[in-house]
């Protein structure tokens, strides 16, 4: 097809690019036919060739080409439709549409989207009874004379369906859209009642009144009011009883009511209530039969009506036995017997509607709230029951047999539920509690009818989910509770589980009531030794061990015993060991500082001995594993050793401490094994995951020692230069952005930080010089310490050994670099290092020579080199370019511009001085900058303008 | 109704580059990348509204809060997230959420 000119886009041609498109085996000879399809549809003779290729004698491929073509130019080229043509055009497509009335689908779709397009051109000016007309003429069959009675119903009704979605759909002035919609909203009482008749029609075929439906919910995209659609509403209930009709029915209903406009329509909405309460039947029915389907959809009307109009309904204090009726029913359908998801689906549709009822009686004023609250409470409670009644676990041999899909859906079933009964208990208070601690006791102490595990773990999740996240100190049940745990005897896991979870739940509470920590603590160290309680076993002790730390003194011995045990046994996997050894963390740093040094070292030295056992032999991956799992549970164990806590509990008065503490036993154990480290280290050097492990060890203690880490500063920084001089890693960059963060202003350290950084600095920029593409990781880690060096000690730059304008180099390279990360750190160091062009003299040079070079490179990013998201990060650099150096930036800014094409080709002179002068203006507003560089950034593109830049 | 505050994520933010590189390259239209960016603001909230049942709960001080336009932003200080296991500490936050529940939805403009 390549020699095909314009004055070729004849019937047959386009048949043949057809055929081509459809049956060519070749996919280049497919392509080109494609584009040439879509410069024929474009071209003035589609305007006579698209109706040749409707005829009757044509395949449905090439029908439908022609129905597209007629669409395409109506949606796109309408101007170019000759004055005058507009009658003639009409009238043909209206044929069209009746001649393909009974198909093929495909092409008849086709043809009223474009008569609904050719409707929204001149709707409501030059064809202002544009619908009334459509109306009328399929309905006589005045101009459809090809087709039957059936037949035209039908396309009308596609008419109509389309109509509203291709308002819709098309791109038009909002302004334009919204006189659409009102004109096309005013004829909605004639389609309205036509709908209606259809759907009353007791011989009308299923796929007519199907399709009505469908033109109802696209209908309701007008924003039609409910007080128009009553009779139609009612119709459409009354179809929910034919079974294949019932799901669009459904659809239907619920797009009507849920319409949150209907509200004004109060009237209106209490005449739904009884059409919903009268479904009740249905509902009953379809529970009985476990009829999944039909259960489901009513449930879901009953729940949109709630849902949406609580409000209006609770207000029409005249009709309160309607509303309540409607609650009742919606509490049958959470209450829907079975088990969710197996048996029933609907209970979990209910739950918004409880917030919202809840939400709605709580903002009344407080005399009505008094008064509502005396129905509503006891409707509350018996929510609570249901609810637990639903969380309840299957009996084990029906749960034997869920798929895991179904166990996972119950999860977050029962995931939803404790939200809710968490919410209800602000309506409800600690009554609340009670009702469930009078529910345990007696199921527990019941002897004549023993309780199932279903029902006590029900209980107890009731309570979990509310201590979980409420304040339960004002409830005086507690203690009972905590009482009748050791009662419980937990034959099942899951219920152990929730045993575990409860406790964990109410650790706060027990850090205020720590004589109770002696009757649960046995359950969670015996609970301990089990590994299929490992989750919330260990996380229970973690919590107990973080809030009641300073009153675990007597239990210390018993928890370290235990957990030092489990630890030996390998019980747990490797994250929860993990957490026992920040539980322990708590634990220590809790202790009275005599006992904590002991202690620690007891806990250590077998680790400790162990890694120098793994270190003393060959390296290999099977011992890789045991020793970086030794280095992580060291350094969980210093990320919550806090003794700094320790003294803020004291209320200990004294001056925020910048004097180290001398031998705090986290130090004492560092510097014992920092020769086993170093020998690790040693080993392991080209291993990223081990010296990653390594640097949390001191990254973890310098977080929680602070200054108390000082007699370890000269050592590390040692440690980390060789470390980098052998394998430079990110991991140990991050260490020393850490060091310099605590210690980069302190005298005494002074000397082996400037050493360590110009150290790393020239080993990082031999990787610069030999490829940095491999590491966007180091690179990143490396402009982030330089950024902090700037932002905290900008003298270690007055330095003669550290060569600034390799840092700048690289930086410049940097942001060649494809990773976010990366290219944000860099922004952050050209940020602070600008920022320094006044105080820095080695700086100011800098910019001043190689100024423009950055302006450059950054023009570079923003005009297309770099994802457009990251437009705020440059926004920041050209920023604090405006602000620190105002006078070159004029400069540099127009003469990096000039070349043409520069830095995109989309972008005219215009453009760019357009740009120039809002940068240059814009020394205030780091928003208003950013909102500069994104346009900039989008012009540079050819991507501004499009709705699909709009919410950039 | 789909909310577009998840195109402010990863996934969000590396789908809008390749959108923007096929639409750069003229392989995609800007109409067709905007269905594809409506098809994800779709999947995302149904996903994170259907999938997700993790729960972390948080405390702190409300120093700012506001409604605008059906979306709440509070602005809190010295902020503690837990999670089961876990205590995060952080000095300001700053929440932007919106109504999980479809019934806001509007067809207005």
């Amino acid at each position: 097809m390549e020699s095909v000119n314009a004055e070729e886009f004849t019937v047959e041609a386009v048949e043949r690019a057809l055929q081509q498109l459809y049956y060519d085996p070749d996919m280049g000879k497919k392509n080109v036919a494609q584009k040439w399809l879509t410069q024929a549809q474009a071209s003035p003779q589609a305007w006579h060739f698209c109706w040749a290729l409707l005829r009757p004698d044509k395949v449905p491929e090439i029908q439908f080409f022609g129905a597209s073509t007629l669409h395409a130019k109506i949606f796109r080229h309408w101007s170019d439709l000759p004055t005058g043509q507009l009658d003639s055009l009409r009238s043909q497509l209206i044929a069209q549409v009746g001649q393909f009335a009974s198909g093929p689908k495909m092409v008849l779709t086709r043809l009223c989207v474009a008569l609904a397009s050719l409707v929204l051109h001149v709707v409501p000016e030059t064809w202002p009874t544009a619908v009334p007309d459509l109306l009328c003429a399929f309905q006589t069959g005045e101009g459809v004379t090809e087709a039957d009675g059936q037949a035209r119903c039908l396309a009308l009704l596609e008419i109509l369906c389309v109509l509203p979605e291709e308002l819709q759909s098309c791109r038009i002035a909002a302004s334009r859209r919204s006189q659409l919609r009102s004109a096309l909203a005013v004829e909605w009482t004639s389609v309205c009642s036509l709908l209606q008749q259809l759907l009353q029609l007791a011989d009308a075929p299923c796929g007519v009144r199907e399709r009505v439906m469908r033109c109802v919910s696209s209908w309701l995209t007008l924003d039609i009011t409910l007080k128009d659609s009553e009779g139609l509403l009612q119709s459409c209930f009354a179809v929910l009883k034919e079974s294949e009709l019932f799901d669009i029915a459904v659809e239907t209903i619920v797009s009507i009511i849920s319409q949150p406009d209907c509200q004004r329509f109060a009237d209106s909405l209490l005449k739904v209530v009884p059409q919903v309460l009268g479904l009740q039947e249905q509902l009953k029915k379809a529970v009985r039969d476990g009829d999944m389907e039909t259960s489901h959809g009513i449930c879901r009307i009953a729940v949109a009506l709630g849902e949406t109009h609580c409000r209006t309904l609770l207000e029409q204090v005249d009709h309160w036995q309607g509303f309540q009726a409607l609650v009742s029913m919606i509490m049958s359908c959470t209450g829907t017997p079975g088990r969710y998801p197996v048996d029933e689906t609907s209970s979990s549709l209910t739950l918004t509607f409880w917030y919202t009822l809840q939400d709605e009686v709580t903002s009344l004023d407080a005399e009505r709230q008094t008064l509502y609250l005396q129905i509503y409470r006891p409707v509350y409670f018996q929510l609570v029951d249901v609810l637990l009644q639903k969380a309840c676990f299957p009996r084990d041999e029906d749960y034997a047999t869920w798929s895991a899909d179904d166990k996972e859906q119950f999860r977050t079933y029962r995931v939803d539920i404790s939200d809710t009964l968490m919410y209800v208990y602000e309506l409800l208070g600690p009554e609340l509690l009670r009702n469930l601690y009078d529910k345990l006791g007696t199921l527990l102490t019941d002897t004549t009818h023993p309780s199932s595990w279903q029902d006590i773990e029900a209980l107890l999740f009731g309570f979990q989910s509310i201590a979980e996240t409420v304040d339960v100190s004002y409830s005086d049940v507690i203690p009972g509770l905590i009482g009748l745990i050791p009662l419980i005897t937990a034959n099942n896991i899951q219920l152990a589980e929730t045993i575990m979870f409860t406790i964990g739940s109410l650790a706060e509470w027990l850090a205020d009531h720590s004589l109770m920590l002696a009757s649960v603590l046995p359950v969670v160290l015996h609970g301990l030794s089990n590994p299929d309680l490992s989750v919330s076993c260990v996380s229970a002790l973690k919590r107990i061990c973080r809030e009641c730390r300073h009153d675990l003194h007597l239990h210390a011995s018993d928890i370290m015993a235990v957990s030092q045990a489990v630890l030996d046994k390998e019980i747990h996997k490797s994250p929860q060991c993990m957490w026992i050894m920040q539980a322990l963390g708590f634990l220590l740093s809790a202790l009275p500082s005599e006992e904590i040094l002991g202690k620690l070292l007891s806990l250590v030295t077998p680790h400790i001995q162990q890694l120098e056992k793994l270190a003393n032999e060959l390296a290999s991956s099977a011992n890789k594993l045991p020793t970086i799992h030794i280095l992580g549970l060291l350094s969980n164990l210093f990320s919550t050793f806090d003794l700094n806590k320790q003294s803020e509990r004291l209320e200990v008065m004294r001056p925020v401490q910048t004097q180290p503490r001398n031998n705090n036993p986290v130090v004492v154990v560092l510097q014992q094994a920092f020769p086993l480290i170093q020998t690790v280290l040693n080993k392991w050097l080209n291993e990223p995951e081990v010296v990653e492990a390594v640097c949390a060890v001191f990254e973890k203690s310098l977080k929680t020692l602070i200054h108390d880490f000082a007699p370890l500063v000269t050592q590390l920084c040692e440690l980390i230069g060789q470390m980098f001089s052998a394998y430079p890693q990110a991991s140990a960059l991050d260490l020393t952005r850490q060091l310099v963060h605590v210690f980069g202003c302190e005298k005494d350290h002074f000397t082996p930080i400037t050493a360590l950084l110009e150290l790393i600095t020239n080993i990082t920029m031999s990787i610069f010089q030999l490829g940095s593409r491999d590491h966007p990781d180091v690179v990143e880690s490396f402009m982030q310490l330089h950024a902090q060096v700037l932002r905290r000690k900008s003298e270690l730059y007055l330095s003669d050994h550290l060569d600034i304008k390799a840092v700048f180099y690289c930086g410049i390279l940097s942001f060649k670099f494809p990773e976010a990360p990366t290219l944000k750190a860099t922004c952050l160091l050209f940020t602070e290092l600008i920022s320094h062009c006044e105080d820095v003299p080695a700086v100011r040079e800098l910019l001043q020579d190689d100024g423009k070079l950055l302006l450059q490179t950054l023009l570079e990013a923003i005009g297309g080199e770099c994802p457009s998201s990251l437009a705020e990060h440059y926004a920041e650099v050209l920023f604090s370019v405006s602000r620190n150096c105002p006078s070159v930036l004029s400069l540099w800014l127009r003469e990096a511009l000039l070349p043409p094409g520069f830095p995109s080709a989309h972008l005219t002179a215009e453009n760019k001085e357009h740009f120039c002068q809002q940068i240059l203006r814009e020394q205030a507003s780091k928003r208003r900058m950013k909102d500069i560089v994104k346009e900039f950034a989008l012009l540079s593109r050819g991507l501004e303008g499009t709705e699909y830049t709009a919410s950039y | 109704m789909a909310y577009q505050l998840y195109r402010n994520t990863t996934l969000g933010n590396s789908l809008q580059e390749s959108l923007d590189e096929l639409i750069q390259s003229q392989q995609i239209t800007p109409q067709l990348a905007l269905q594809v960016l409506l098809q994800f603001d779709k999947a995302i909230n149904t996903a994170l509204a259907n999938r997700v049942r993790n729960r972390v709960n948080f405390r702190g001080s409300l120093n700012t809060y506001r409604f605008c336009d059906n979306v709440w932003t509070f602005v809190l200080n010295d902020v503690e997230f837990r999670e089961v296991t876990d205590l995060v500490k952080v000095d300001k936050v700053k929440i932007v959420a919106c109504d999980g529940k479809n019934t806001g939805s509007n067809a207005a403009e």
